[in-house]
């Protein structure tokens, strides 16, 4: 990407406008995106947090290239989505992990089938595995392995390109609640570690609170953002922040969105500097 | 130990069931005073085969080779019709009506249309047992690659992957088993397939060893043929299966 673009899409590094997406179903046509926009700084976590059914995976998707709006633009990096893209690491809710690959051959995979040098990607791959905290299990199956475990090697591979961009769709909604704590803990380390800007679909309010800069709460009537919100806490960040009352109220207060629909939509994009920890700067 | 053990016990059951069937079968034919034109007791078979082995074995390596050119053809056959069905849909359609219709044809009637094709020598031989064994493979890869997993496939099309690699890479592994199991039913066919073509055009091989002994009625000699036949069947079979352990060990690591 050449500088110049890249200074200038700094703040509109991920740029939605009244993006759309209906799908024809038998005759009638499914509106599964209505008109969402938002703007993503570089550098900036954002949850998209929303009941299931709402388009927020189709969002995730059209972001990532694999997804073509049907109305509407998608400018990440100042250039418009027309396809999937290097720079952008994709996580599923699956780990999509292949059964004959070892740990660090799963890692190495986006290289692999891009058929570039094993050689130059592999200090990389190992310096991940040993980030995630997998060192000594480069050598085994994912069936050898627990989901959260398996979750951490899909990590890896996404960011295995350096991408600028992490996209994570429900990553870990098929993990226990214990390992999912840890597994947001491992998720706040790596995006303090590399800091990715980031966009994570998420059904859970707790989750989209404490990993997020700022949650983009989505409705499934109509199917689109009905609330951009500021999460109020600092960098770093870690579990604790959750026993907060702070923690406490945002959560309710997310959950009144996604209930009433879109009351709250006051707060834009870009409204200022995240804000400092234990100030609650929600809705206004 | 308890796996030596295991394989000890699933190599000598097999190996007792078979003996004591032919036990059973000596002094059946013994007893019932049975004639050895309509069944020859299991020694007078043994008898017969290491008598004439040297002969059999050299009818059985005319049967093998023509055997294993014909699986080898049939599973390239197999697997570049299952990629091509299955990496376009127009030519599914036009392709896999008439293969379904070519299946309901019972092959073995079309055997003595390829001594007229391809004449009586090796290839019209070789050529009706691959037509016969390479279905199996080509159905079975097809379901196989057709069966890839979804999500497998979307991350491969995020990292941008030509549809070749993808193919290579993701879509026959996943098919593997599918492959194996198609190649199984098909290693057994392309025997059978041989055999068949023997009876009708052969001058040679074990096909043509049961055809001969069976005019002379000599049923013996057709017995020890057929047992060879036999051997060499279990031994394509246990390549095929052989190969399919260590992929299966590549697999699961």
């Amino acid at each position: 990407m050449p500088l110049a673009a890249a200074q200038a899409a700094d703040h509109g590094f991920i740029q939605v406008r009244q993006a759309r997406k209906v799908y024809a179903s038998g005759d009638k046509a499914v509106e599964a995106l209505s008109d969402v926009s938002f703007d993503v700084a570089r550098g900036e976590f954002i949850a998209i947090l929303g009941p299931s059914g709402c388009g927020k995976s189709t969002l995730l998707m059209m972001c990532g290239g694999l997804e073509q709006a049907t109305g509407g633009t998608i400018e990440i990096a100042g250039r418009p989505m027309t396809g999937p893209r290097t720079s952008i690491g994709i996580m599923f809710q699956d780990p999509t992990l292949l059964p004959w690959k070892t740990v660090l051959q799963n890692v190495m995979f986006p290289a692999h089938i891009l058929r570039r040098p094993d050689a130059e990607y592999r200090d990389r791959a190992q310096q991940l595995v040993d980030m995630v905290g997998l060192h000594g299990f480069e050598n085994k199956r994912p069936h050898e392995l627990s989901g959260g475990m398996r979750q951490r090697v899909a990590i890896c591979r996404a960011l295995l390109n350096d991408p600028d961009i992490l996209l994570m769709d429900e990553p870990f909604s098929a993990l226990d609640a214990i390992t999912r704590d840890e597994m947001n803990e491992a998720l706040l380390d790596i995006w303090r570690h590399y800091g990715k800007t980031a966009l994570f679909v998420t059904h859970s309010i707790r989750e989209a609170a404490l990993l997020a800069d700022r949650v983009l709460v989505m409705t499934r009537r109509p199917a689109t953002v009905v609330a951009d919100i500021r999460v109020p806490f600092g960098r770093p960040r870690d579990i604790s922040v959750t026993e907060s009352p702070e923690f406490t109220r945002l959560c309710a207060e997310l959950r009144g969105m996604i209930e009433h629909g879109g009351a709250a939509r006051d707060r834009r994009p870009g409204d200022g500097p995240v804000l400092q920890p234990g100030r609650h700067g929600g809705q206004a | 130990m308890k796996g030596a053990s295991e394989r000890t016990l699933s190599f000598m059951l097999p190996m007792a069931s078979a003996a004591v069937i032919a036990v059973a079968w000596q002094l059946a034919v013994e007893l019932g005073d049975v004639p050895e034109l309509i069944l020859p007791t299991p020694s007078a078979i043994a008898a017969k085969l290491f008598g004439t082995l040297p002969s059999l074995l050299q009818q059985a390596a005319v049967t093998g080779r023509e055997a294993l050119a014909a699986f080898v053809l049939a599973v390239a056959a197999g697997f570049a019709g299952a990629a091509a069905i299955s990496s376009s849909k127009i030519l599914r359609e036009i392709v896999y009506p008439a293969i379904v219709t070519l299946q309901l044809i019972p092959k073995v009637a079309l055997a003595p249309l390829f001594v007229i094709f391809l004449g009586i020598d090796h290839e019209a031989r070789i050529t009706f047992a691959a037509l016969l064994s390479f279905f199996p493979v080509l159905i079975s890869t097809s379901v196989g690659l057709a069966n890839t997993d979804l999500s497998a496939l979307r991350l491969c099309r995020s990292l941008g992957a030509s549809p070749w690699r993808t193919f290579w890479s993701v879509r026959v592994p996943f098919a593997l088993p599918h492959f194996f199991s198609g190649m199984r039913i098909s290693s057994t066919m392309a025997v059978t397939g041989v055999v068949i073509a023997e009876f009708i055009s052969a001058r040679e091989g074990l096909g043509f060893a049961i055809l001969v002994a069976g005019a002379r009625s000599q049923t013996a000699a057709a017995f020890a043929a057929i047992a060879v036949l036999c051997l060499l069947g279990l031994v394509l079979y246990g390549a095929v299966a052989g190969l399919e352990r260590l992929a299966i060990r590549w697999y699961r690591g």
